[in-house]
């Protein structure tokens, strides 16, 4: 095996080329597969009317993606003849890039590849089944048009819930999870069992927790069951509500209570629906036990000297919470709140399951909708739409969570 | 203190002390009281939904509702798990989808996790901090993102209505080998320099030595995405559309929409998806809470 070379230079040379073909060739492959043109059972029939739709609409993009490989093939080319003289180098090289390869090419296919592709058809009108069509920014105009156009407000009144129902359910489910955590914290027996107990919910799959829900949701259901005897007890009269049906919101409530009115041209001051908070609810049900979880780790981790020092000092229990455990959750905490709203913003299996985004489109949600656009369920199929209202989401969604970290990460740098 | 003061300050403090006292006992049992409150709000709907699988079509719907059923109504289940919807669409089969995709997914995250996890944990080479970094960068993206783009690809690639469309994207992800590298991580690197020096090779060194060391870390993989596998929802809603190809999530949607008012029989099979997990979950409690905490943590 070992064919020593005089000319240690030359040494790398082949090796190097045949990475670089290597890559050039496995990301054109990926960028092949992401190619945006249209698919359909004809078109996918033979490799040659694949190719001859390549040709017809994805030249620019197969261009981009094989420079990009080209240059990802010579930044590891020129690694690969550095490292090739050195059989140790040359080694963790090799071996490194092999453990990595099934993460890479999972991830430039299935991440990065669709991500492009989907970028591209969201400057299209493209339903998968004809040619993608340049049509420019129109996608991204059409999903704000409800500004102007009311039968168009999809889009924004699903925006308007999930920040509802991120700015409701993401303190709540913060706030109850460090609650929990810190009455886990204490020194009680049997912590083991109730800790399990209260995760048990967020094992469970949506699907069945949302079901379970729908149950005791319904009009002849537990919850006005448990509510007309309770508030009976105490001489309120109590009307079932058919809490996944009803439409008024929040605010809406507050104001028909002294009298006033919303109309429904107003939609934007009624506030979060009955169904959409019954749907909160539920769903900090499920993700409080997570993030207790979460909190209590970190809540252990916490150096039991800074308790010990503060009660020698006489601090009470209010100022040992504020000035030791609060800061020191910081971290915890901001990485709690970021991954509860990316979590809500793209809340979708309740509400598929539970509400198809009604009553009223009172629980519509962003995720909800681009799964209707794109399968075409209300109308025709618009998968070009469909994704530019996903990078709509996701650039809300990066917005935030750069703010909420902004604002979580002042004052931590002291400790 | 001078010395006159000292017995009021005693009487004092012995005052308080008894004050403490009870109000500790008071402290201890609320907070008791508060656990098993807790404890049945998150047991509750269960328990109310365990109930209901038992009960006739009748009880289910009768208001007031009543908490036991009459008569322990067992046939439902077996009215469940031999129910058809045609074209193959069987409980059995549905249960038998799942855990079959499940444990493929679980296993590969576990395999492919754990050998970038290496790479990235005890190899130094060019690029990879820029693959780490990239990774990280990814598990920020959102997944409402991808996901008509591979809806695309999987219906040009014509695996539609193949367990091939949610095996290969779950085949590895950014979250697994992000727990296993942080775990490799704090494992000491003088066993496998010791194995290095008898001339041991990487993946001699990642079999031997590392894996055998990093179970726990990978059973809480194993256990995680098999969890998240057995429970998503969105993707096999997309990918899956013939009943024999169903996962329990997709058809318990479909079956709750056919047997809209018998809920008896649609709760049957939400518990023929929940009791598995659970059951899973009860036996490796421990590792699915530290996979949770190694998430939050490290993150």
């Amino acid at each position: 095996m070992k064919n020593k070379l005089t000319n240690s230079n030359q040494q790398g040379t082949v090796p190097a080329i045949i990475a670089f073909v290597g890559v050039v060739l496995v990301i054109f492959i990926i960028a092949l597969m992401n190619a945006p043109t249209m698919g359909g059972a004809r078109v996918m029939s033979s490799a040659q009317t694949y190719f001859s739709e390549v040709r017809a609409t994805a030249v620019p993009f197969m261009i981009f993606a094989v420079l990009a490989a080209m240059i990802a093939g010579f930044f590891i080319a020129r690694e690969v003849k550095k490292v090739w003289p050195n059989v140790r180098r040359r080694k963790e090289f090799l071996t490194g890039y092999a453990f990595l390869a099934p993460y890479l090419i999972v991830t430039l296919t299935f991440t990065v590849g669709v991500i492009l592709f989907a970028l591209y058809i969201s400057f299209t009108n493209y339903d998968i089944f004809t040619r993608p069509e340049w049509i420019g920014l129109a996608n991204y105009k059409e999903a704000f048009a409800g500004f102007t156009d009311a039968t168009k407000r999809d889009f924004l009144q699903a925006l308007y819930n999930v920040l509802w129902y991120a700015a409701i359910v993401v303190p709540v489910q913060t706030i109850l999870a460090l609650r929990m955590a810190m009455l886990l914290n204490t020194p009680v027996k049997f912590k083991q069992f109730f800790r399990t107990i209260f995760y048990a919910p967020s094992v469970t799959s949506s699907v069945v927790i949302t079901l379970i829900f729908m149950w005791l949701y319904m009009k002849n259901g537990y919850l006005n069951f448990f509510l007309q005897t309770v508030l009976g007890w105490i001489g309120i009269n109590f009307e079932p509500v058919a809490w996944l049906a009803d439409p008024r919101g929040l605010i809406q409530l507050i104001v028909e209570a002294f009298g006033g009115t919303i109309p429904s041209t107003q939609w934007y001051f009624r506030g979060p629906s009955i169904a959409w908070m019954a749907i909160m609810f539920q769903n900090i049900f499920t993700t409080v036990p997570t993030f207790m979880i979460m909190y209590l780790a970190a809540l252990q981790d916490i150096n039991p000297a800074l308790y010990e020092a503060a009660s020698i000092e006489g601090a009470n229990k209010r100022q040992v919470f504020t000035q030791i455990t609060r800061p020191l959750l910081r971290p915890i905490t901001m990485m709690i709140v970021v991954l509860g709203t990316i979590g809500t913003l793209q809340v979708f299996d309740q509400v598929y399951l539970a509400t198809s985004g009604g009553p009223l489109k009172t629980t519509l949600t962003p995720v909800f909708l681009i799964f209707t656009e794109a399968l075409g369920v209300t109308g025709p199929i618009t998968m070009g739409f469909a994704s530019a209202l996903a990078f709509i989401l996701a650039v809300i969604i990066f917005a935030l969570t750069f703010v909420q970290r902004r604002i979580l990460t002042q004052g931590t740098e002291m400790y | 203190m001078t010395v006159t003061t000292r017995g009021k300050i005693k009487s004092t403090q012995y005052k308080s002390h008894r004050q403490a006292v009870t109000e500790n006992v008071i402290r201890t049992f609320f907070r008791y009281l508060l656990l098993l409150v807790i404890g049945v709000i998150m047991l509750l709907p269960f328990i109310m939904a365990f109930l209901g699988t038992v009960k006739t079509d009748q009880e289910i719907m009768a208001y007031p509702p009543k908490f036991l059923p009459e008569i322990w109504h067992w046939e439902n289940w077996a009215r469940v798990w031999n129910t058809d919807l045609g074209a193959g669409g069987t409980f059995p089969r549905w249960l038998f989808n799942t855990a079959f995709l499940s444990v493929v997914v679980a296993v590969s995250q576990a395999a492919f996790g754990s050998m970038a996890a290496y790479a990235f944990s005890r190899l130094k080479f060019a690029g990879r901090d820029i693959v780490f970094n990239f990774m990280l960068a990814t598990m920020m993206i959102p997944g409402a993102v991808t996901l008509i783009p591979a809806y695309v690809l999987m219906t040009k690639l014509q695996l539609i209505n193949t367990f091939w469309s949610l095996i290969l994207p779950g085949l590895v992800s950014a979250g697994s080998i992000f727990t296993l590298t942080s775990f490799f991580r704090s494992i000491p690197a003088d066993l496998e320099e010791a194995a290095f020096i008898d001339g041991a090779t990487h993946m001699q060194i990642f079999r031997t030595v590392i894996l055998p060391l990093a179970r726990p870390a990978i059973l809480t993989v194993l256990i995680l995405q098999f969890q998240s596998m057995w429970n998503s929802f969105l993707q096999p809603l997309l990918y899956l559309n013939s009943p024999d190809k169903y996962v329990l999530n997709v058809a318990l949607s479909i079956f709750q929409q056919q047997y809209k008012s018998q809920w008896n029989l649609t709760l049957v099979g939400a518990m023929f998806n929940a009791i598995p997990i659970l059951i899973l979950f009860f036996i490796f409690s421990r590792y699915y809470i530290e996979g949770v905490t190694y998430a939050g943590i490290k993150g």
